[in-house]
């Protein structure tokens, strides 16, 4: 792909990414074929700012993790109340990096 | 999610359940009040879905069914869960097999489906009204 696509693509959607992996995503972007462009472009990431406001309005139910696709998570934490609160808590850190993480293995996905 | 984290997640949060119901048992036995985990409670004075399913778990180790159904529904799956999960792992780790990372993906994949996520998320949601309903 070309890379001043590459990096404007970059730089509309680098806040869904961790920074340590955009450098990666970048090269493999310029590296794959213009066949995945319209594939790539296309895809809808999860916004960690709006996961975290969910997770602080309602991750005691899990939907947090609903959201961002940990189906297994989410129920557990519906089940327990939250992981008795304590999963909540921690989750409010861990919910954003565990987006960024989705965000990546899918785009990475959709690159191969 | 690779089968080592996700039977770490899982081992730690059977462990975590394990503690917690035989604090709470002990503290009860005592007729001691045991702290309000539920946030959702705290701030709103309203039960969450999952309110009660300690006392329905205590309920299911005396015997009693019905009380545990009538604490929370809940109670039933997270006691399965709570033995067979950390038994399953030992299991897997002896074996050296993934039977229970490959059936967790597996339901993962069936649940995202609206054919069961809908219901399940109607169930819940009664159990929820229940709750608010019996006051927990």
């Amino acid at each position: 792909m070309e890379a001043q696509k590459v990096d404007m693509f970059i730089m509309a959607n680098g806040k869904f990414f961790e920074s340590f992996e955009i450098a990666n995503i970048r090269d493999r972007m310029i590296e794959a074929n213009d066949s995945k462009w319209a594939q790539v472009s296309s895809l809808q990431f999860k916004d960690p700012t709006t996961i975290l406001i969910v997770s602080i309005l309602a991750g005691n139910f899990g939907i947090d993790r609903f959201m961002i696709g940990d189906t297994g998570l989410g129920i557990g934490k519906l089940l327990t109340c939250g992981g008795l609160g304590i999963w909540t808590i921690i989750d409010w850190f861990m919910i954003q990096p565990a987006t960024r993480e989705k965000n990546t293995i899918k785009i990475r996905q959709h690159l191969r | 999610m690779t089968p080592a984290r996700l039977y770490s997640i899982l081992f730690l949060a059977c462990l975590a359940g394990h503690v917690w119901f035989q604090y709470n048992r002990m503290a009860t036995s005592q007729g001691a009040k045991t702290p309000e985990v539920c946030m959702f409670k705290q701030l709103t004075d309203l039960p969450c879905p999952a309110c009660g399913t300690t006392r329905s778990v205590a309920h299911l180790h005396q015997g009693n069914l019905q009380l545990a159904w009538l604490s929370n529904p809940f109670g039933f799956l997270v006691l399965t869960i709570m033995y067979v999960t950390p038994l399953w792992i030992m299991v897997d780790r002896v074996k050296g097999s993934h039977t229970l990372w490959t059936a967790y993906q597996k339901m993962e994949a069936e649940l995202k489906k609206a054919s069961w996520a809908i219901p399940l998320v109607l169930l819940v949601l009664l159990n929820w009204s229940w709750n608010i309903y019996k006051g927990l």
